[in-house]
């Protein structure tokens, strides 16, 4: 017992242990941070249900299209929304596919494990058979490079299983901000505990991705396999959206032959916790895509905040980032808290030795990430 | 209608001393901007009907003032005087433009800048030598005040040296004016009266000196340089772009005006030496601009290094490179008044110059990113970049000078790398990079504080495209000034 409290006295982060350990959120509770982090997801939530629906759209009707120069189309395609695509002021799809291709990049959860197995294969077999079988061209180049088309549907499956994922969180973001403005929400604790209960309840929603090839329905992901929204998507992508990342350029270096980015890719610390927002709106750094994308659906009430700080709104996007980041750390707080070994008020000694190094272990890896920042900013 | 120039600022000025006190800061820089607006569009039409031809002075004007002391009110402009008008009335608008909104005695503020505007003016189109000491003197005055007064921590120690600096400079000046009227028997100060030529060779050189010095301390030159820096960092930002781009061009005006064209004999003697000179100074100076961290400091510095080029091609008297030397002057005038005013704008929203401090400006949200790409405009000017005006005249004085001084035009041609090293250390350091900790929360840029650096970005940028616009008011002037068988033939000789 004396070396558990010695530890815990010098824990760096003891005070976000403890907010954790009451149930509490990692973002202190202040009616600036409601309204920040409510405004941001109700953004966020109306730019996920566009992601989603185009990750499905591409999923469904854009797997093994060799050149999908109208995927953002989501199949309507015209001159009005081609010269407004061109123009830049829409939805930033590429973001999405940057999220997708970290989580398919990192892996992790049992949709990664599944892909590398013979039953995918065999299944991948048959959906090219089936889209290239007049075509002997592309089935040669198959037989002679086995790995091109079917890591084309792993790819795929990600962009379907992203979108699925994507499609839950858009509700859970846009269901909060309608409580928030029929008045039900109002602290930081009710925001977790709404993100974790919608969490917890589509917790078991299964994960699935077929396609449609000349009127027959090919299952690549089969209901059969049990993969679920929480496990085999919400936690690869907190870990590689939220903690891994990728080191773009403007915000770290590079230079990885110079070891300045790790071997490892567990080590990697570049993710939405971590990340730097004043280079947002540099060219060549993906997140000001989404940014970008937010500013667009904001409501009046956040406007409001950020027309009264020093540059006005001139600096916008990073001021969206800088919310949008509060918010991730109630998304995660959700996710800590959701995914906690036993009940936050057990009196069980040992169950809160579980909890303690259960929120520990969380905790040591947000050790250099921007917690501290957004509480400094609160 | 020369006159004009000169009445309307004072009358601008007056106005302004008399209003009432209750009158906001914001109307009377409105006033005065109104007055100095109406004396540059003036100088406009005196530009379109100017006779490039023409080399002599035009739109003369001449009053009898104090017949004893030989003092006339005597003016004119040429092609050499009229782009110097011209660039005077612009920066004198966009000074008060770029003045403080709430700025601390504003009657007396803006009085002030009109006078200065008054004493330049009149300096350049004073055609004698009493009356442009005079016009010499007052700008002075108000120049002294304005950095005394709305200076910065050590305004008063700047200002007392920009004083005794200028005070010596005026000093040797009138000393060699009266030299040459007593020694030539003129028994007036008209320019176009003077006989200097026929004065002994070693008279001619001792006044020379002390129009070289004289004049020299004002351009400056290395080693009677040390009043500027000072002066820049401690004066506020208009007065910075004035004292940079009109205030040091009284310097090299009067260096060709009544040097190079009064003394072409003595001057041919010099003109080595001079050379040798300008070398130093370009190198001295880049070398300092190197060694800065002010922001401020570091432009002083490359204006010592750049006045070095003037001096380069005065002392070459080629036709081509005493058209360069105006050139450099307008070029220099336009660059550094941009440069003052984008180093002024970073100081004023990030509250530091110190290049240790101000970093990562470009950044495109929280950042200065059009103030960045403004200074790199100008910083690619100053370096004579091609498709700026800093490339068209710095390539003329090198082009002009090379035929009489080879070896100090290649050794001052390491000057454009120079410049171009310390710039570069200045955009590194200040635009580069992540946005420091310091200055994270930069209060909002406004157009208004970028729209006189834009009129000067466009400007330089047009004369660098089109220097034919420029050149042709100045070169049948600068041709007719040259005596070029002076130099040349005591080059060859020696």
């Amino acid at each position: 017992m004396v070396t558990k409290a010695k530890t815990l006295d010098n824990y760096p982060l003891i005070e976000y242990l403890k907010r954790l350990q009451n149930g509490d959120s990692l973002l202190p509770d202040t009616p600036e941070n409601v309204q920040e982090v409510v405004g941001i997801l109700k953004s966020y939530g109306v730019v996920l249900d566009e992601y989603s629906k185009n990750l499905i759209y591409i999923a469904e009707n854009q797997f093994l299209v060799f050149f999908p120069f109208f995927k953002y189309f989501n199949g309507d395609i015209n001159r009005k929304k081609l010269f407004k695509h061109w123009w830049h002021d829409r939805i930033n799809f590429e973001y999405a596919e940057y999220c997708m291709k970290a989580m398919y990049w990192h892996g992790g959860g049992g949709l990664d494990s599944y892909l590398d197995t013979p039953e995918f294969q065999e299944r991948a077999n048959a959906v090219i058979q089936a889209k290239f079988g007049n075509n002997p061209l592309v089935l040669g180049l198959n037989s002679l490079f086995p790995d091109f088309l079917t890591e084309q549907l792993r790819v795929s499956a990600y962009y379907s299983g992203l979108g699925q994922f994507w499609r839950v969180m858009a509700d859970i973001f846009l269901s909060l901000s309608d409580y928030y403005d029929m008045g039900m929400i109002k602290t930081i604790p009710e925001v977790v505990n709404h993100i974790k209960d919608g969490l917890v309840f589509d917790a078991a929603r299964p994960i699935t991705y077929s396609v449609k090839i000349k009127d027959k329905t090919y299952s690549i992901l089969p209901k059969s396999l049990g993969l679920t929204f929480l496990v085999d998507t919400a936690i690869p992508y907190v870990e590689a959206v939220f903690f891994r990342g990728t080191p773009f350029p403007g915000t770290v270096s590079y230079n990885a032959q110079a070891y300045q980015i790790p071997a490892d890719q567990a080590r990697f610390q570049y993710g939405a916790l971590y990340a730097d927002p004043l280079p947002i709106g540099g060219a060549g750094i993906p997140p000001t895509l989404l940014m970008q994308d937010m500013r667009h659906f904001l409501p009046e009430y956040l406007h409001e905040i950020y027309r009264k700080s020093l540059r006005g709104e001139d600096d916008l996007r990073v001021q969206i980032c800088i919310s949008f980041q509060k918010s991730m750390f109630c998304v995660t707080s959700a996710t800590i808290l959701g995914l906690m070994p036993h009940p936050a008020d057990t009196q069980n000694p040992n169950e809160q030795m579980a909890n303690q190094v259960y929120f520990q272990k969380w905790l040591d890896r947000l050790q250099n990430s921007r917690l501290l920042d957004v509480n400094k900013a609160s | 209608m020369l006159t004009v120039l000169l009445l309307l600022p004072f009358f601008g000025a007056a106005l302004i001393g008399f209003l009432p006190v209750e009158i906001t800061p914001k109307l009377t820089r409105k006033i005065a901007l109104g007055f100095a607006s109406v004396a540059f569009v003036w100088t406009i039409v005196l530009a379109f009907l100017f006779n490039p031809s023409n080399v002599s002075q035009q739109f003369t004007e001449f009053l009898p003032w104090i017949d004893v002391l030989g003092l006339n009110y005597n003016l004119g402009i040429d092609g050499l005087s009229l782009p110097l008008l011209v660039l005077n009335a612009l920066l004198t608008c966009i000074a008060i433009y770029s003045s403080d909104e709430s700025i601390n005695r504003p009657r007396f503020y803006y009085s002030l800048l009109l006078l200065l505007n008054i004493g330049v003016t009149g300096a350049f189109l004073s055609q004698d030598l009493l009356l442009f000491f005079l016009f010499y003197e007052i700008e002075l005055i108000p120049l002294y005040l304005l950095i005394a007064i709305w200076g910065g921590e050590r305004r008063g120690y700047a200002a007392t040296k920009f004083l005794i600096y200028t005070a010596v400079s005026g000093f040797l000046i009138l000393a060699s004016f009266l030299g040459m009227v007593l020694l030539s028997g003129s028994h007036n100060f008209a320019l176009e009266n003077l006989n200097t030529e026929s004065l002994p060779l070693v008279t001619q050189i001792i006044l020379l000196l002390g129009i070289l010095i004289g004049f020299g301390i004002k351009m400056p030159l290395v080693p009677f340089h040390t009043w500027l820096p000072d002066a820049h960092v401690e004066a506020s930002t208009p007065i910075s772009v004035l004292l940079a781009g009109v205030l040091l061009k009284l310097g090299t005006y009067g260096l060709l005006r009544f040097g190079m064209d009064l003394f072409p004999d003595a001057w041919a003697t010099l003109a080595p030496f001079l050379a040798t000179w300008s070398v130093i100074s370009v190198l001295y100076g880049s070398s300092c601009a190197i060694a800065q961290k002010d922001m401020k400091k570091m432009v002083a510095y490359s204006s010592v290094g750049h006045m070095g080029y003037i001096l380069l091609a005065a002392a070459a008297a080629t036709p081509l490179s005493v058209l360069g030397a105006v050139l450099q002057m307008i070029s220099h005038g336009l660059i550094s008044a941009l440069l003052f005013l984008l180093v002024g704008v970073v100081y004023k929203k990030a509250g530091s110059r110190d290049l240790d401090v101000v970093q990562g400006l470009f950044n495109p949200e929280r950042g200065m990113p059009v103030i960045g790409s403004l200074m790199v405009v100008g910083i690619m000017a100053s370096a004579g970049i091609p498709g700026m005006v800093g490339f068209i005249s710095e390539f003329i004085v090198f082009r002009g000078s090379f035929a009489a001084f080879p070896v100090q035009t290649l050794i001052s041609m390491i000057g454009t790398g120079l410049t171009a090293v310390y710039f570069l250390i200045l955009m590194n350091r200040a635009f580069f990079g992540r946005l420091s900790t310091q200055v994270m929360n930069l209060p909002r840029v406004y157009w208004s504080d970028r729209l006189p650096a834009f009129a000067l970005a466009v400007l330089i940028i047009i004369f660098g495209i089109q220097p034919a616009w420029l050149i042709h008011w100045t070169e049948p002037t600068t041709t007719a000034m040259v005596h070029i068988e002076n130099v040349v033939a005591t080059i060859t000789k020696n």
